[in-house]
């Protein structure tokens, strides 16, 4: 059975077609990579797949429920159920490229804000799933109580990941969750992903970084203007590509 | 017709109201422009009586300001007269109404002036100097100009809250909007429906004046790329 | 000034003898108008940037009218204009509730100043950043658990520094309170300047005793701002 499968998704802004059915499907313990360059639609299919964009058609599953959807005006598809969004958003914690902690809340608020208020789980228990997770993406307990603001840039998405890992998801979605940082904090925060996929947890991961591509993920999709041009394991299709598009985008990748 | 023969009148009220605030208005921006050159000067003493002026004309309400001036400076004027042994001069309303009304506003005016000032980039006034330009020459051709536009956004937000304050003068005895409309409404035994006349009034000039200053913006920020959505 | 503040210091602080005068009443008319202001702003400014006009519109067009005009001359409407309506003198409730200077006031008042924290309000909430939003809709929250745990408390404090400029243009509006017969500080300095001649005296007592208030304001403002602001802050090092 699928953790998440996702059939056939198009998506249009206008007369442009963003995405030109794209499909994907993740087993327990999956960690896919979505690669391709800028434009590719790979950010806009992650950001449908949770609905935060509306897409035109196609099925979205998560633990063999099925997203019930309707036409809307302007023939993008709307969720038909607004609590059944809300219950599959649960499942499906985002991590996002800018972080969008929540500015006027601590690291703590941040992390039990949703766990509390959507979970409806106890304070007492919200508090130890944060220290737990802090615990797990590297952060000391006196982070706690600082202001998003006031931390680095790799230490702010580390929030994040702990905020996300706190609603213990079904799926974790991440959205270029290294594109934002400086250089010398990448490491940090794909070595606490790393560790993520190592447990055996479910992600799709939405990257530039070929390394962790090629050497955390056991499927790589490789999208190009709104199609799946290629995919398969990183080793076969990140060391032999089969279409010249992916070999030109390494050849400009890895040099 | 709808204001039933009072129309002269409320014009006459309206002019004067025009006609105060725009005054005002020039009193308060000379005060101003002294006052954020003082706040901003090298001199200690200049800077703290420039701090001092706006510290109290923003932390005491304009209307008790106005009764100070208004009656104070008619009990000085009668002790000079008296002491002259010349007869009574009883201060003009409409003048007293501009002193006042430009010496609280001139203090908003010099924080708007200082916040513009400061926010010319320090590296083009230098440049000036360094084309041998004069500190006058300076002002006039580079830093004017420039805080100009700086200043615009705040010296519309002052007119329009001055306008609003013009319509207190009517409590020291002017005719302005306010007057007329009462007055009107009191002898047609139609108060309310006057009341409201007046506030249109009122909404009309604000509105003209967002007009004016929106344009104002536009043409005063030439030069000024802005980012397109 | 001083032997004149000896002897009327009672009715400049709080009861001219049977009711309420001078700070206490200025206090009170603030607190007032204010409460009711920000209870009635806080759902307003959130109509305010809804993206449907037939609720953003109505909410923009009260702000406009409201301020575009002059609270003198709306407390004008609301004390004068409004009783001498025969409608409304004919109805009892209205004519107990218009009669009285104090009620037309803080209506007049609390309108005026929410008006303007509506604007207030409604400018925090589109400067949040849009991310804050999605993150919150990404993780499951309904639009109301969205408005009440991340949209509001975030605009509230965003607002802070403008809220509290509007709280002490409110205390200097108040001193056209006593044009409705209400007791308000510059009511008490009106009535020593008539009864002693002394303006510069009665008047600078007031403007003493407003700029206290001003300056307490100011200082409370501070400390909440200290408070619930430094998120918006860089760290200190």
């Amino acid at each position: 059975m699928y953790k998440l499968s996702v059939d056939d998704l198009h998506k249009k802004y206008g007369n442009h077609e963003v995405l030109k059915g794209v499909s994907l499907k993740a087993k327990a313990g999956d960690v896919i990579s979505i690669i391709g360059s800028s434009g590719s639609g790979k950010s806009t299919f992650l950001r449908c797949i949770n609905f935060l964009e509306q897409p035109c058609s196609g099925r979205i599953t998560v633990n063999a429920d099925e997203i019930r959807t309707e036409k809307d005006k302007t023939g993008a598809l709307r969720v038909a159920d607004p609590k059944q969004l809300q219950s599959m958003r649960t499942k499906l914690s985002m991590v996002f490229q800018h972080f969008n902690l929540w500015a006027h809340m601590t690291v703590l608020e941040n992390i039990i804000e949703a766990p509390m208020h959507v979970l409806g789980i106890s304070k007492d228990e919200a508090v130890a799933r944060a220290r737990k997770y802090l615990a797990k993406v590297g952060l000391p307990q006196s982070v706690e109580e600082k202001y998003p603001s006031h931390l680095s840039g790799g230490q702010q998405q580390r929030v994040a990941i702990a905020r996300a890992l706190a609603m213990e998801p079904e799926v974790m979605l991440f959205d270029e969750p290294t594109s934002a940082l400086d250089p010398e904090l990448v490491g940090e925060v794909l070595k606490v992903m790393q560790s993520l996929a190592e447990e055996g947890r479910t992600m799709v991961v939405v990257t530039h970084e070929m390394g962790f591509a090629r050497n955390v993920s056991n499927h790589v999709m490789f999208l190009h203007q709104g199609r799946v041009e290629e995919e398969g394991h990183p080793h076969e299709v990140l060391v032999n590509p089969k279409s010249e598009r992916l070999a030109q985008f390494l050849s400009g990748r890895l040099k | 017709m709808f204001l039933q023969g009072y129309g002269p009148l409320i014009l006459d009220g309206t002019v004067s109201t025009i006609k105060l605030a725009a005054l005002s208005l020039l009193v308060s921006v000379l005060l101003g422009l002294i006052g954020a050159s003082s706040k901003l000067s090298r001199h200690r003493m200049l800077r703290l009586v420039g701090t001092a002026y706006t510290t109290l004309i923003r932390s005491v309400p304009d209307l008790v300001i106005m009764l100070l001036l208004f009656y104070s400076l008619q009990l000085l004027l009668n002790q000079v007269t008296d002491w002259l042994h010349w007869n009574q001069v009883d201060i003009d309303p409409f003048i007293a109404g501009v002193i006042t009304l430009g010496f609280i506003y001139g203090a908003y005016f010099t924080e708007t002036f200082r916040g513009a000032f400061e926010a010319v980039p320090r590296g083009q006034i230098e440049a000036a100097h360094a084309f041998g330009m004069s500190p006058w020459k300076v002002f006039l051709r580079v830093l004017f100009p420039q805080m100009m536009r700086y200043a615009l956004p705040g010296i519309g937000n002052n007119w329009q809250v001055m306008i609003k304050a013009t319509a207190l003068v009517s409590i020291i005895g002017l005719i302005d909007i306010i007057k007329v409309t009462q007055d009107a409404g009191k002898s047609s035994m139609q108060l309310f429906y006057f009341s409201i006349v007046g506030a249109v009034v009122y909404l009309f000039i604000t509105t003209a004046s967002n007009f004016v200053l929106l344009w104002l913006e536009r043409h005063y920020s030439v030069g000024v790329r802005k980012a397109q959505l | 000034m001083i032997g004149i503040f000896q002897e009327y210091w009672h009715a400049f602080l709080w009861s001219d003898g049977y009711r309420l005068s001078g700070v206490a009443m200025t206090l009170w008319l603030l607190a007032a108008s204010i409460a009711f202001g920000f209870c009635l702003a806080v759902p307003m400014s959130v109509a305010r940037v809804s993206e449907k006009l037939y609720i953003r519109g109505p909410v923009w067009f009260y702000t406009y009218v409201f301020r575009g005009t002059p609270l003198y001359i709306q407390l004008l409407i609301c004390y004068t204009g409004i009783y001498s309506l025969q409608v409304v003198r004919d109805n009892v409730l209205l004519d107990a509730f218009f009669r009285e200077g104090i009620n037309c006031t803080i209506l007049a008042f609390a309108l005026n100043t929410c008006a303007y924290t509506t604007e207030i309000f409604a400018g925090a909430i589109r400067s949040i950043p849009y991310g804050e939003i999605e993150a919150a809709r990404a993780y499951g929250m309904s639009e109301w658990r969205l408005y009440r745990h991340i949209i509001i408390p975030s605009a509230l404090r965003r607002a802070l520094p403008y809220y509290s400029n509007e709280v002490i243009l409110m205390l200097h509006s108040t001193t056209i309170a006593f044009t409705a017969t209400v007791p308000d500080i510059l009511k008490v300095a009106r009535d020593v300047n008539s009864a002693t001649y002394a303006s510069f005296s009665a008047f600078g007592i007031a403007a003493i005793l407003y700029a206290c208030i001003a300056f307490a304001l100011v200082w409370g403002f501070r400390r909440c701002e200290l408070r619930w602001l430094a998120f918006l802050k860089p760290m200190g090092h």
